[in-house]
């Protein structure tokens, strides 16, 4: 057997928390922690059969029970050169709808809807929401009734395997199933509405880069054979690794994934933005009618995107059943390879799902799983951390906890992590000589200067990085001396960055505060007219080491020198730094 | 057991380390779910509701390993507050798929092969266990995950303080109620011999063989079942670990026997 030298668990549906930390009016840190324990799920893969395999890997979610099962299938039939008729493809799409459609409306009506309408949960929410919540526990319904017909039960059904199905549904109850298709859309259709309408909160707001199956030239679906990126670039399956670059954290069992060092989101609302103009039909219109810029930088719009998908999942079971109508079972394929490497991709009701294996001498010999949540981890931290912040500037604290359950769950992380999680931590507040002591104990900072020398105080970061020179500290650049080829947060190295600037903060003359710098873009009050085009540059490493040490100006006047206080705060600064 | 001013029995719902089948299994139960909320008092259910409660208790549901150091002491909390405990699903009951690695240097093996040496700062790893490794466990009731009508009956006799009946039988009993052909018959490597039924044979119904996930069945003629495949033609360690991929520790004495022998 081949050594093994990159091993990990995919196992993040379970119980997890959110917990961010506020200094003073800052946020500082924000964790999505996976409390779930480590199963080793891929690990205990290896030296079974690939038929094994397949029965196993469904038990990491049971939510996604059925896109597990299909990616691995993907993966093993790509690994083992199996080819399936056709008959077998359309039931396959079939039983992944069915699971869209009950993880969706799981989601929106039991999980979403409750905080949007201000319920504990979706039974209480039946005293108003009578109608709505049963005809939501029936689609739901319908959706488990596709999956059981297709795979033999609601979870974990064993009839998906390598080469095909067990066993094929009657043609009765293909019928069946497509007449309750048709007769759900008026409802169907007014889910998409309720959800396209819902008054979305525009905190947070911000660009991320979304990543999902692109399944085939000009089709809408939920598998296929590249990822597609909405920066436009394709990353074929086998070359999954290029976007996951998976990376472990210490407060969660659960791999985290950056593409080019920056987070990026999965799921529906990936699959909305990236393929969404190729909607056809009802669901197109719909798409149409609501999708706007605030969807490409909102994840709570994820409900939204789901309630269209669950429209387009509507309109295309009439359309397989009829051409699986045409077709006859076929025997699962057998196949004689023991040898192989190969990948399968799907997207889970939450995001991009990805298996890959090799087989050697007819026994799994590599796994690796990567799964939606574990992608989508870097991001619901980002996006916390984002309303946590404009929610503090607006002087609204008491709402922090509340808007980061919404984020969170507005993700999907698979179900029972998504409720009762958020938790506000307040840090002792430390002041700006013990968090510049630290910055410099971890790593040597380069300090930058900011300002105008001929507005007053505004020069005060270009006079405190020119007396730092003076002193012989070494690495102190001017904003005038970085010319963008040498820019320092384009140094891959991460040293620490200090900006030193004036910066307004309400306070007293000379006051000095040191914040991370997002602290600053998230804060348009503050912002100087380099740090935007900053923000715009620095990656998302880069941006967590670097920091603003600023000083309160007491004026910005045209020709005036720097004035007293400001002037006293710098030899503050400069003593501690030169000593 | 007593009743809350209602008239109904404290109820929580919980989850350790699993794949929350049993939890979901139970949202799954779409026509019966709002009935079930009115019969009893569910104080704790994560998977469903947000405003839980962890008080007195009559009956905890439990689902999942025990994984982490935090698992094992809200599960020695739910024991002290909940006058009664089922295990519910097939890792509660056995350690489910994760408790492959019965051998604690084996698993620390696995766990170093996986996190190499990171140290976790938020909860310590353990080696996954069923619940009965930490408390007295009243009842199980197996199953991966475990099936509705069984979850239904058991739930029922429980709000009316009446023990739950398990079938205690093994899967090919209910196959053959099925009327399908006898898959090992065809030399399909099937566990339908061994494994407790209550999923009404439904990978045999598929032409599909048993896997074993509700694990071993009381009693099992877990002997005869090993030589029988190995008359069939199978491997000794192929046998060996299609019968542990479930199980867990309900065949670990079995298991650990037959290394023994072959020694």
């Amino acid at each position: 057997m081949k050594k093994i030298s990159v091993d990990h668990l995919a196992r993040v549906e379970g119980s997890g928390g959110i917990s961010v930390t506020i200094d003073g009016k800052v946020v500082t840190d924000v964790k999505f922690s996976i409390f779930e324990g480590p199963r080793l799920v891929e690990r205990l893969t290896l030296g079974k059969t690939p038929e094994e395999d397949v029965n196993i890997v469904p038990r990491i979610c049971a939510i996604c029970s059925i896109s597990h099962k299909y990616a691995a299938i993907r993966a093993m039939e790509n690994a083992l050169s199996v080819k399936v008729p056709s008959k077998v493809v359309q039931f396959r799409e079939l039983m992944h709808l069915g699971e869209m459609i009950e993880s969706h409306s799981l989601h929106l009506y039991y999980l979403a809807l409750p905080d949007y309408v201000g319920f504990p949960n979706a039974i209480a929410m039946a005293s108003e929401y009578e109608l709505e919540v049963k005809i939501a526990l029936e689609m739901k319904g319908f959706g488990n009734h596709i999956m059981k017909t297709a795979s033999g039960r609601y979870i974990h059904g064993e009839n998906p395997v390598i080469g095909g199905f067990g066993k094929f549904p009657s043609k009765e109850e293909l019928i069946w199933i497509k007449n309750r298709a048709i007769q759900f859309m008026p409802f169907v259709l007014k889910t998409t509405e309720l959800f396209c309408k819902l008054d979305y909160p525009d905190t947070p707001e911000d660009d991320t880069i979304y990543a999902c199956c692109n399944p085939g030239q000009k089709k809408y679906g939920f598998a296929g054979d590249e990822i597609i990126l909405s920066t436009g670039e394709i990353i074929e399956k086998e070359d999954y690794k290029n976007l996951t670059n998976e990376f472990l954290v210490s407060h969660s069992y659960a791999k985290r994934s950056r593409y080019k060092g920056e987070p990026y989101s999965v799921g529906s609302l990936a699959r909305i933005n990236n393929l969404g103009e190729r909607l056809k039909g009802k669901a197109g219109k719909m798409y149409k009618k609501y999708f706007n810029h605030r969807w490409e930088k909102n994840p709570l719009f994820n409900n939204a995107a789901q309630a269209i998908e669950i429209l387009y999942a509507f309109e295309r079971i009439p359309k397989i059943i009829d051409k699986m109508l045409k077709l006859p079972d076929p025997p699962i394929v057998k196949y004689t390879k023991k040898e192989g490497k190969g990948t399968g991709i799907v997207e889970a009701p939450r995001g991009l799902l990805i298996h890959s294996y090799e087989v050697s001498d007819g026994f799994v010999s590599f796994t690796d799983i990567i799964t939606p949540t574990a992608q989508n981890a870097e991001d619901i931290e980002r996006y916390c951390c984002i309303a946590a912040q404009k929610l503090l500037n607006s002087g609204e604290e008491d709402k922090i906890r509340d808007r980061m359950e919404l984020v969170v769950r507005a993700f999907d992380p698979c179900i029972s992590c998504s409720a009762h999680m958020a938790e506000v931590k307040k840090a002792p507040e430390e002041d700006w000589k013990t968090k510049l002591d630290k910055i410099m104990k971890e790593g040597s900072p380069i300090f930058i200067g900011v300002g105008n020398r001929n507005r007053s105080d505004d020069g005060a970061g270009i006079e405190l990085a020119l007396e730092l020179r003076k002193h012989g500290i070494k690495d102190i650049l001017l904003e005038s001396e970085i010319n963008e080829r040498e820019a320092p947060w384009k140094n891959r190295n991460y040293r620490p960055l200090v900006f030193l600037d004036a910066v307004d903060f309400r306070e007293k003359p000379g006051k000095v505060t040191l914040v991370p710098i997002h602290y600053i873009f998230s804060n348009s009050a503050l912002s100087h007219r380099l740090l935007p085009f900053i923000s715009d540059e620095m990656n998302y490493e880069r941006l967590k080491n670097s920091f603003v040490l600023g000083v309160q100006p007491k004026s910005i006047i045209e020709g005036k020198k720097i004035s007293r206080p400001v002037r006293q705060a710098l030899t503050r600064v400069l003593e501690l730094i030169v000593n | 057991m007593e009743k809350d001013k209602n008239g109904k029995l404290k109820i929580g719902i919980y989850e350790l380390t699993g794949c929350a089948g049993d939890a979901l299994l139970i949202l799954d139960c779409e026509k019966e779910l709002v009935s079930i909320f009115k019969a009893a008092n569910i104080q704790s259910f994560l998977m469903a509701k947000s405003d839980n409660i962890d008080g007195e208790l009559d009956v905890a549901l439990v689902e999942g390993s025990v994984t982490t150091e935090k698992e094992k002491e809200e599960l020695l909390d739910i024991r002290k507050r909940a006058k009664v405990v089922v295990g519910i699903g097939t890792c509660a009951c056995f350690g489910g798929i994760q408790a492959v690695f019965l051998d604690k240097k084996e698993w620390e093996k696995n766990f170093k092969k996986v996190y190499g040496d990171i140290k976790m700062k938020h909860v310590k790893p353990v080696q996954s266990k069923p619940i009965n490794a930490y408390i007295e466990v009243d009842y199980y009731l197996p199953g991966c995950p475990i099936g509705k009508e069984q979850f239904l009956s058991t739930f029922n006799r429980i709000i009316r303080g009446n023990p739950p009946e398990l079938y205690g039988f093994p899967v090919c009993v209910e196959c053959k109620w099925n009327e399908n052909d006898c898959l090992l018959n065809k030399d399909i490597p099937c566990l339908g011999p061994v494994t407790r039924a209550g999923c009404g044979s439904i990978c045999i119904n598929h032409n599909l063989p048993c896997v074993g996930c509700w694990g071993p069945v009381e009693d099992a003629n877990l002997t005869s079942e090993f030589k029988l495949l190995r008359e069939k033609g199978f491997d000794y360690d192929f046998i060996k670990k299609k019968m542990a991929t479930f199980s867990g520790t309900g065949m670990a004495d079995f298991l650990g026997k037959l290394e023994g022998e072959k020694k």
